[in-house]
């Protein structure tokens, strides 16, 4: 009974100490993003929130085994100058422990499957319906091997290219942007090999999604921070998923810009062709 | 005196002398097969840029090289000629040269499996450190080309999952411990087991020599449509694997059919060792599962040769990925289930103390075996139907249920034990803290709008390594102090054990909780260079990962220097009471005398608990029968 109390209180005291010290490092940051980093859109946020909670579910329980080990390796241990004897106690079953252990078990993770699972993509479906996205910019990105390229057929910019003449991503801050996902490569449309999966991930934006062969996919985000690639080396857009040796290489720099920047921008590259 | 495990009763013919040792001459027939098929391949099929070998030549000669192999090793005598009417020639049972030879004694096979396994352990872990000391610069540095990085990285990950993760602990320790384990002198299929070890050296070199075909870049899944259109070393991998998981697939079957019908009088299925269930629940997963990737790695492969434009534009692009994930989600668990029985079976004997909860330890693993079908998709959230995200979510979080009753069955028998910090339970104690991480970053992967970022970065990578290292080779670990006793009668010193214990412990952390900042901080897979902001961690994440490598050396060391010098132990050095401890360190060639009758509980201790075991006076007939 003993170890039983001495163990509870320390559990508890444990995991509200780890509590104490997991929200201090997520709210080291704004949003919530102490371990989390990539929250400059809508869908990072959701995203975020999931990775706050679940650390919050995880550390007591992280605090209860890691506590047990250290336990058993401390109170329950046999002295090595004594004989080798059976343990005094020899319980092969206790019917409140295990039933409590299950029932815990499955409440956590119907809880963690509704909240934030479920709860979380109910936001990312919605922020995926068209009528949640008004006037948005339209950004066609084709990825090749190994190449993004972005097309605004709204301004009539058929390649976004950068004065170096590199594929480059502009989108309006707290504006929708749909993008137009589609892997092949117009420049060997006759060539359907080189057509792969592709992975179109913007680590700062806290989201990706797969570009697939004869699939267009389209993708609704809200970029809700002014960031480039020079600022935060994470606000870049880079392939995810392995495409061939030239994969590493697979990125482009992004550029969140105001509304009258954009305009701006978007002027000036459509006259450049 | 040699004595052949025949039953044909048939006088065995004395032991032929070879010309050539059997693994040269497995290799001057193999060479023979190749040339032969692959010659066959191109006057039949002749390609107008290469004359001598074509993709489809390859592929014929290297069955031809199968065939001679096999043959060359010891099928020839031991399995052809036997079928044509000739008498089974006996089988080496002393000298190291047994384990270089045919065998039948799955103790001897068994051996082979490890050897195997820890040697293919060696090469891909130098592959990791090199692509560790690749990954301590952003630019590039060793692998100048990123496709001989992609290729290092799809070498290190085949033959670490197929020959080392699960091989070691399946192969390897089922096929020597779950015969002694039950009570049994042979396994049910002992000329099949033999046979289908040698497969594992074929498999390793067909995949470590791939790139000399062309170099390939998917890593260890082989997605489509990139593996068509990739470099022709991808045929081999498919062979490669497909020889591993043949392999596998024959341990298997043998070990399942070993365990239904080879059990000693008494032990029935209440008093089957926890160890025994793992493997059991293993090879019913390794007999469903490696057929359907066998299927889809032939797919791949006709796929790419002929070309049948199943996986790609024409087809469908993500056939392939659902296949393989089928399969490669039940994989994981083949891996992690026999650790967790290893858990199950050194902590009671350690503390002793009675295994708390043994039904529920036991429903444990048969319900992971039964859920792990269900949640492959899971690693396809950025790939599937909005639709499919909420069921394999959910799946995927509910398999965490019967996983935590490993933890479970352990907690409650380390509560008031009277614990001996040995080395093995220290390795235990130390891979319970390993998968507990590990399933902890489990729950972030499995939640969507978390895995929308995470997924495909070093936050994946640093979990599954967390779940197979620190879960899988810890364990094997402890299992090999633990039983190192049982292989040579020797052991090893408490000090070293624990020093390279805690060694491992620490560099492995060191080097696997960076992975997952790494992966927070934007750190994508597959990458042979990457924005220099991250080099830094990159860095000290590569220091820490040779400081683990130089330590699972030490341990390997450690055990092989235990094994042949270390100091000689009474034969039951843990007084544990499974029927391993039964018999004499190292085992005799039939393992029993007399074969030991079960009458209780292995896992019960405690004052006036009568002996589980009763071994019949010798003279008395004890056939193996079934209770």
């Amino acid at each position: 009974m003993g170890s039983l109390v001495m163990f509870g209180v320390l559990w508890v005291v444990g995991s509200l100490l780890a509590e104490w010290g997991a929200t201090a490092w997520i709210d080291s940051a704004p949003n919530g993003a102490g371990p989390y980093f990539g929250t400059a859109s809508n869908l990072g946020i959701v995203g975020v929130h999931a990775f706050d909670f679940l650390v919050w579910v995880a550390v007591p329980i992280f605090v209860f085994v890691v506590l047990m080990i250290l336990f058993a390796m401390v109170k329950f241990r046999a002295r090595r100058s004594e004989k080798v004897a059976d343990a005094p106690s020899q319980v092969r079953n206790n019917k409140v422990f295990v039933g409590t252990w299950i029932l815990i078990s499955i409440l956590l993770n119907l809880l963690i499957w509704l909240h934030p699972n479920a709860s979380g993509l109910e936001q990312v479906f919605a922020a995926q319906l068209p009528a949640n996205n008004p006037k948005p910019v339209v950004v066609d990105v084709t990825a090749r091997q190994w190449e993004w390229i972005f097309s605004y057929p709204q301004y009539h910019i058929t390649q976004s290219l950068n004065a170096s003449g590199q594929d480059t991503l502009y989108m309006p801050v707290n504006r929708p942007v749909k993008f137009v996902l589609r892997s092949y490569d117009p420049f060997h449309s006759y060539a359907h090999q080189v057509d792969v999966i592709h992975g179109f991930w913007i680590p700062a934006f806290g989201v990706k999604l797969d570009v697939i062969p004869g699939e267009t996919r389209i993708l609704y985000l809200t970029a809700n921070k002014l960031i480039s690639t020079e600022s935060n080396p994470m606000a870049r857009v880079q392939c995810s998923e392995v495409c061939g040796p030239g994969h590493p290489y697979m990125e482009a720099n992004l550029h969140v810009v105001t509304g009258s920047q954009f305009a701006a921008w978007a002027k000036a590259q459509a006259a450049h062709g | 005196m040699a004595q052949p495990l025949t039953k044909d009763g048939m006088t065995p013919k004395p032991r032929p002398v070879a010309p050539l040792p059997p693994v040269l001459r497995g290799f001057l027939w193999a060479a023979i097969g190749f040339i032969v098929l692959a010659a066959m391949a191109a006057w039949l099929d002749p390609s107008p840029v290469s004359p001598y070998l074509t993709a489809v030549g390859a592929i014929a000669g290297w069955f031809g090289a199968v065939i001679g192999w096999l043959l060359g090793i010891g099928g020839y005598e031991h399995i052809v000629k036997p079928m044509m009417g000739f008498p089974s020639p006996a089988v080496r049972t002393s000298g190291w040269r047994r384990y270089y030879e045919y065998a039948l004694d799955h103790k001897v096979i068994g051996l082979q499996y490890l050897g195997a396994s820890t040697g293919t352990f060696f090469i891909a872990g130098l592959i990791a450190m090199a692509m560790r000391f690749q990954l301590m610069n952003y630019r590039p540095t060793l692998f100048h080309y990123p496709q001989d990085y992609l290729n290092a990285v799809g070498i290190h990950g085949t033959l670490m999952m197929f020959t080392v993760a699960t091989v070691a602990m399946v192969g390897g320790l089922g096929n020597y411990f779950v015969p002694l384990m039950i009570g049994t002198r042979e396994t049910m299929f002992p000329k099949a087991s033999g046979l289908s070890v040698w497969l594992v050296p074929l498999g390793v070199l067909t995949v470590a020599m791939s790139p000399l075909l062309g170099q390939w870049t998917t890593g260890w899944r082989g997605y489509e449509p990139l593996a068509a259109s990739d470099g022709n070393g991808l045929l081999y991998y498919y062979m490669g694997v497909f020889a591993l998981t043949t392999s596998s697939l024959i341990v298997a079957i043998n070990l399942t059919a070993t365990i239904l019908f080879k059990r000693t009088k008494g032990m029935t299925w209440n008093r089957l060792p926890l160890f025994a269930w793992g493997i059991l629940t293993v090879s019913l997963l390794n007999i469903i599962w490696l057929p359907e990737i066998q299927t889809t790695f032939i797919l791949g492969m006709l796929d790419k040769v002929m070309p049948l434009n199943l996986f790609n534009v024409f087809g469908q692009p993500l056939g392939y990925e659902y296949l393989f994930w089928l399969f490669g989600h039940p994989e994981v668990y083949i891996v992690v289930l026999p650790a967790l029985a290893i858990w199950s079976e050194i902590i009671p004997v350690m503390g002793r103390k009675s295994l708390f909860a043994r039904p529920i330890a036991v429903l444990g693993l048969v319900f992971v075996m039964l859920l792990s079908g269900m949640v492959w998709a899971h690693h396809m959230f950025t790939m599937m139907r909005y639709s499919e995200m909420l069921p394999f979510s959910f799946f995927t979080e509910m398999i965490s249920i019967p996983t935590g009753f490993a933890y479970l069955a352990v907690i409650g028998t380390l509560w008031n034990s009277r614990l001996r910090l040995t080395t093995p339970t220290l390795l235990v104690l130390m891979s319970m803290f390993n998968f507990l991480i590990g399933g902890l970053t489990g729950l972030f992967l499995a939640d969507v709008p978390a895995n929308l970022q995470l997924h495909n970065t070093f936050f994946v990578v640093g979990h599954f390594h967390y779940t197979i290292i620190g879960g899988m080779v810890f364990s094997w670990m402890a299992a090999m102090y633990y039983w190192l006793p049982k292989f040579s009668g020797r052991t090893y010193s408490e000090f070293w054990g624990k020093f390279g214990a805690i060694w491992v412990f620490v560099a492995f952390n060191a080097t696997f909780l960076n992975f997952f900042i790494l992966g927070l901080h934007g750190m994508n897979r597959w990458v042979s260079a990457y924005p220099k902001y991250l080099q830094p961690e990159n860095f000290w994440t590569s220091i820490a990962a040779f400081f683990l490598g130089a330590g699972f050396a030490i341990n390997v060391i450690h055990i092989v220097w235990a094994w042949v010098k270390g100091p000689k132990v009474r034969e039951n050095p843990w007084d544990a009471k499974t029927l391993e401890w039964r018999t004499s360190s190292p085992p005799p060639t039939k393992n029993f005398d007399t074969l030991p009758v079960v009458v209780g509980s292995f896992y019960t201790y405690g004052d006036g608990v009568p002996d589980p075991v009763e071994m019949p006076v010798a003279g008395i007939d004890t056939k193996d029968s079934r209770v």
